[in-house]
């Protein structure tokens, strides 16, 4: 074992202190992973190519020339187009009953405005090309892809200088996109928050690392302490990427209603449910989640139509900030996130306890 | 969304991949949040493909579909390169192991 189990391959390539990885979608949180030693990513699937931009110039004026990553959420895969109108109109009156009882039942109140997801239009191919156009264009040290695979950006990155991370939730979708040369695997297990697979964080990583050669796996999915940290690298990953442990953190932006629920939730309080998009994803319960998850219930509709149906619940807890109604996406490890510490803290917590893990399996590491 | 009439996409038909069965691990973006979700889909490709912008970013037609969500309201998928999984090429590289 070497002297310094946290000095992996991984933070060789990015130069950083720390083999942790913050995917957030706060600018916030992400320079002050940064500037205590780790690494992070911003979200920035739904933001505009030109606040991409924005956002990329903010955070480098932040961080004195540090790498840092931008995520984008690739599709892979898209039914036949469609206008809001002929979408709308195929939602089946026996769903749109349901969701109107749930409103009922519970009080939901309208949204204060048009509903986002009327007025936005949709993430559709053009604009995921778009804001890749940025990330090249920015010269973005870490371009990550949430989903879809990266493979066709490869070259054009690698032109720049960039590297190319992919999420993965299958092993094969890992052994696809190591032979294309992506130069980091984010092997995602099912404990994760928002879109996840099927299998476990314990046997994907394991299973992709088996695989991976010299590639970097970093293991993701309920990763939110020092002791999940630890337990990466021994199953072989080269570092963690952790995104429920920043939404509570103190520079975090979430609504401070979402920060107080994810500080009292277990792993008991998400579920991985397709009643919000039609599409799998873990959350935290709400009435929605759970009145959709009911015997009475009818069929959740695939997507896009039961997010036509979700979109009012959703903006109409929000705008209101019922907490009663509300949910995030929160990983089965947002039990151990307990208090609203600094994102700095956060991090140095988590390596003391990895450090501290290692030296109670093999003695002294000094 | 995936059509061979968006601008600057380039159709065709690739042989070598029609009437092949696969498999997509697809998914998207979920419109209005800043979530994701992911679905599977299973079925025959056609052989069309787009190719959009540059570098080109394929995307291939399955149909016949045996797996989709419940409830997939269309025949069809469009399925990006990298995510789709040609099944007969699957069960060839794994006969060794049974």
């Amino acid at each position: 074992m070497p002297k310094d189990p946290l000095r992996t391959k991984l933070v060789d390539l990015l130069g950083i202190e720390y083999p942790v990885i913050a995917f957030t979608h706060c600018k916030d949180v992400a320079v002050a992973v940064l500037n205590a030693g780790g690494f992070a990513v911003l979200g920035e699937a739904m933001h505009t190519p030109d606040d991409i931009a924005a956002d990329i110039a903010w955070i480098r004026d932040r961080i004195g020339g540090k790498a840092f990553g931008i995520d984008l959420v690739l599709p892979a895969s898209a039914p036949p187009s469609g206008s809001l109108d002929e979408l709308e109109s195929k939602i089946p009156d026996t769903q749109r009953e349901f969701a109107r009882q749930i409103k009922e039942k519970y009080n939901v109140p309208d949204p204060k405005g048009p509903i986002d997801l009327h007025t936005w239009g949709g993430l559709n191919q053009e604009l995921a090309r778009a804001q890749l156009e940025v990330l090249l264009d920015e010269r973005v040290p870490v371009i990550a892809s949430g989903l879809g695979s990266p493979a066709f950006v490869l070259d054009a990155a690698h032109a720049r200088d960039m590297l190319v991370f992919g999420l993965v939730g299958k092993a094969r979708q890992a052994r696809r996109q190591i032979d294309a040369g992506v130069d980091a695997i984010i092997a995602q297990g099912y404990d994760a928050a928002g879109h996840t697979g099927s299998v476990g964080t314990f046997s994907i990583v394991a299973e992709v690392a088996a695989m991976a050669d010299d590639t970097p796996i970093i293991a993701a999915g309920g990763v939110t302490t020092g002791r999940h940290l630890a337990a990466a690298l021994c199953l072989g990953a080269a570092g963690v990427w952790t995104g429920t442990l920043w939404l509570a953190s103190r520079e975090s932006d979430a609504d401070m209603i979402i920060k107080q629920r994810l500080l009292a939730a277990t792993a008991d309080d998400t579920t991985y449910s397709t009643s919000i998009s039609g599409m799998t994803m873990r959350v935290l319960k709400c009435p929605w989640t759970e009145e959709w998850s009911t015997p009475e219930a009818p069929d959740v509709l695939p997507a896009p139509y039961q997010m036509l149906l979700s979109a009012d619940y959703l903006q109409g807890a929000n705008d209101h900030r019922r907490e009663d109604l509300m949910t995030e996406a929160a990983g089965q490890g947002v039990g151990f996130v307990t208090s609203m510490k600094p994102a700095r803290q956060i991090l140095l917590d988590m390596v003391e306890e990895a450090l501290d893990t290692f030296e109670r399996l093999v003695g002294d590491l000094a | 969304m995936i059509s061979p009439d968006d601008a600057g996409a380039v159709p065709g038909v690739d042989a070598a991949v029609s009437g092949r069965r696969a498999e997509c691990d697809g998914g998207h973006a979920i419109a209005g949040s800043h979530l994701a979700g992911r679905q599977e889909f299973a079925g025959t490709l056609t052989g069309d493909f787009v190719d959009s912008g540059d570098p080109p970013w394929r995307w291939y037609l399955l149909g016949e579909l045996t797996r989709a969500p419940t409830g997939y309201p269309h025949d069809t998928v469009w399925c990006e390169s990298g995510s789709v999984f040609i099944v007969d090429d699957y069960e060839r590289q794994t006969d060794f192991m049974v």
